[in-house]
């Protein structure tokens, strides 16, 4: 009788082993359906448990980074020395041109000073960066971010922005004690508020996953030419204002498209700008003597 | 109890071997190649190796092991997190279901059958990237990756295949 008990458990016990086994995949296929949810619902945990996971494998990420990196550099050399001839006349002319700007520039400042005592004008407070480098890409097809080596430890805090050396890069999604991701503003999440052209006409650079995002919410009598440049408004507190972003292009259909100034596949460091408010300055409890001054003027 | 000791070992390694190279290639995937264009349309390795590991030893690679290293590449790409998670859960069922289509077959018959899997998997990533969002999103970048993937498959399957023979003897 015993026996008999015993032996339909261990058949119970198997059949529901089975059973778990056979319909495993939709327990986590509901659960990955639920994570989706949850990261659409509530950002904070997931982001939270994103940053960590981001935290702990970033010096794996360093390491396998780091050759392509090298191999990254070695090309360049090799195609520097390539063009060397050329890149020096280039460079003697364009020498030649900046030493006049350069006398303009000078006349422009003293002028600009002169006139800002005249107004009583007090200037932003001198922005500081955090250099940062880049240590993986997003690697999907529907995704525009980057994950940088640098983190709370460093000072770096959701929100700041990234430039790289000719511009805008994007803002920084998520901040780890070592690492943090930047969305790039080609993103589909990316919303950047510009000033377009001589005019300054304020516009919304929104992001499409493409390499040259849409132009929105510009003004019906807004006088916009090709090759216009492009800069960050500074509404809305997180970009400093000023900031190069690219210039303008038109689309196939005739609207407005921007051609930034950074090839995002070469990003290789990044400038992450701690645009704070002054009044807030005293808050962040972190050693800023590590951080350098930068003058976007 | 040595010789059990070792045998326990080795089987712990040749359940971890599989774990350890999918992450390696989530690792791998998130690598900035310094291309220009390339980034969108890199090919999506981890696909490969869950698709090699679950037709030549299913019982290494379990739903759970899958379902992390989609969840950890989704997490580490930034993408939204369950979206590969999920894709690839669904592939392993696929697989496992249809074991006996690929099992000791030509490597023609298996890049066919791993050609139509990139495709489904790239229906899905759109699908569900473009309900996340809630915007159609294009499907030109997923569709040149799972071309790119499709492309390289054989290259990664013969170096997969060599690292079986060496950790993973066939049966």
């Amino acid at each position: 009788m015993n026996r008999l008990r015993g032996s339909s458990e261990i058949g119970l016990s198997t059949s529901i082993k089975v059973l778990i086994n056979r319909f495993s995949y939709l327990f986590f296929v509901l659960a990955a359906f639920g994570i989706m949810l949850l990261s659409k619902a509530d950002t904070f945990v997931v982001e939270k448990v994103s940053t960590i996971v981001v935290d702990v494998f970033s010096p794996l990420m360093r390491a396998v980074s780091e050759p392509a990196a090298a191999i990254n550099d070695a090309v360049d050399r090799v195609h520097e020395l390539a063009n060397i001839r050329e890149q020096n006349v280039l460079l003697r002319r364009e020498n030649e041109r900046l030493l006049v700007w350069k006398t303009k520039a000078e006349k422009l400042s003293a002028q600009n000073k002169s006139l800002q005592t005249l107004l009583n004008f007090k200037p932003d407070s001198s922005l500081k960066s955090i250099t940062a480098r880049v240590i993986a890409n997003s690697g999907g097809a529907f995704v525009r971010s980057v994950v940088v080596n640098t983190g709370k430890s460093k000072g770096v805090r959701k929100g700041q922005a990234a430039v790289a050396g000719a511009g805008l890069v994007g803002r920084v999604a998520s901040s780890g004690y070592q690492s943090a991701r930047v969305l790039l503003i080609t993103d589909i999440n990316s919303r950047v508020p510009v000033l377009v052209g001589q005019k300054r006409d304020r516009a919304i650079l929104r992001g499409d996953n493409t390499f040259m995002p849409p132009l929105r919410f510009l003004p019906v009598n807004a006088s916009v030419e090709l090759g216009d440049n492009v800069v960050t408004s500074g509404h809305g507190g997180v970009f400093p204002p000023g900031l190069k972003i690219g210039e303008i292009i038109k689309d196939s259909e005739g609207g407005f498209r921007v051609m930034p100034k950074v090839i995002f596949e070469r990003l290789e460091f990044l400038r992450l700008i701690d645009f704070l408010p002054k009044s807030l300055e005293n808050h962040t409890p972190y050693d800023r003597s590590s951080e350098t001054k930068v003058n976007f003027q | 109890m040595t010789t059990m000791l070792s045998n326990n070992l080795d089987m712990f390694a040749k359940r971890s071997f599989p774990v350890l190279a999918g992450i390696f290639f989530v690792l791998i995937s998130t690598v900035p190649y310094y291309i220009p264009g390339f980034g969108p349309v890199a090919p999506n390795v981890v696909l490969i190796a869950v698709f090699f590991w679950v037709i030549h030893h299913a019982e290494f690679v379990p739903t759970a092991t899958v379902f992390f290293i989609g969840l950890l590449l989704d997490i580490l790409s930034g993408a939204p997190p369950g979206i590969n998670a999920a894709t690839l859960v669904l592939v392993r069922t696929m697989l496992v279901m249809q074991s006996k289509v690929f099992r000791g077959k030509s490597f023609l018959l298996l890049w066919w059958g791993f050609s139509l899997v990139a495709f489904l998997v790239g229906l899905v990533i759109w699908a569900l990237s473009t309900f996340y969002h809630m915007i159609l999103l294009n499907p030109l970048p997923i569709i040149f990756q799972m071309l790119m993937t499709i492309t390289i498959f054989p290259f990664f399957s013969w170096g997969f295949a060599k690292l079986h023979q060496k950790f993973l003897p066939i049966d």
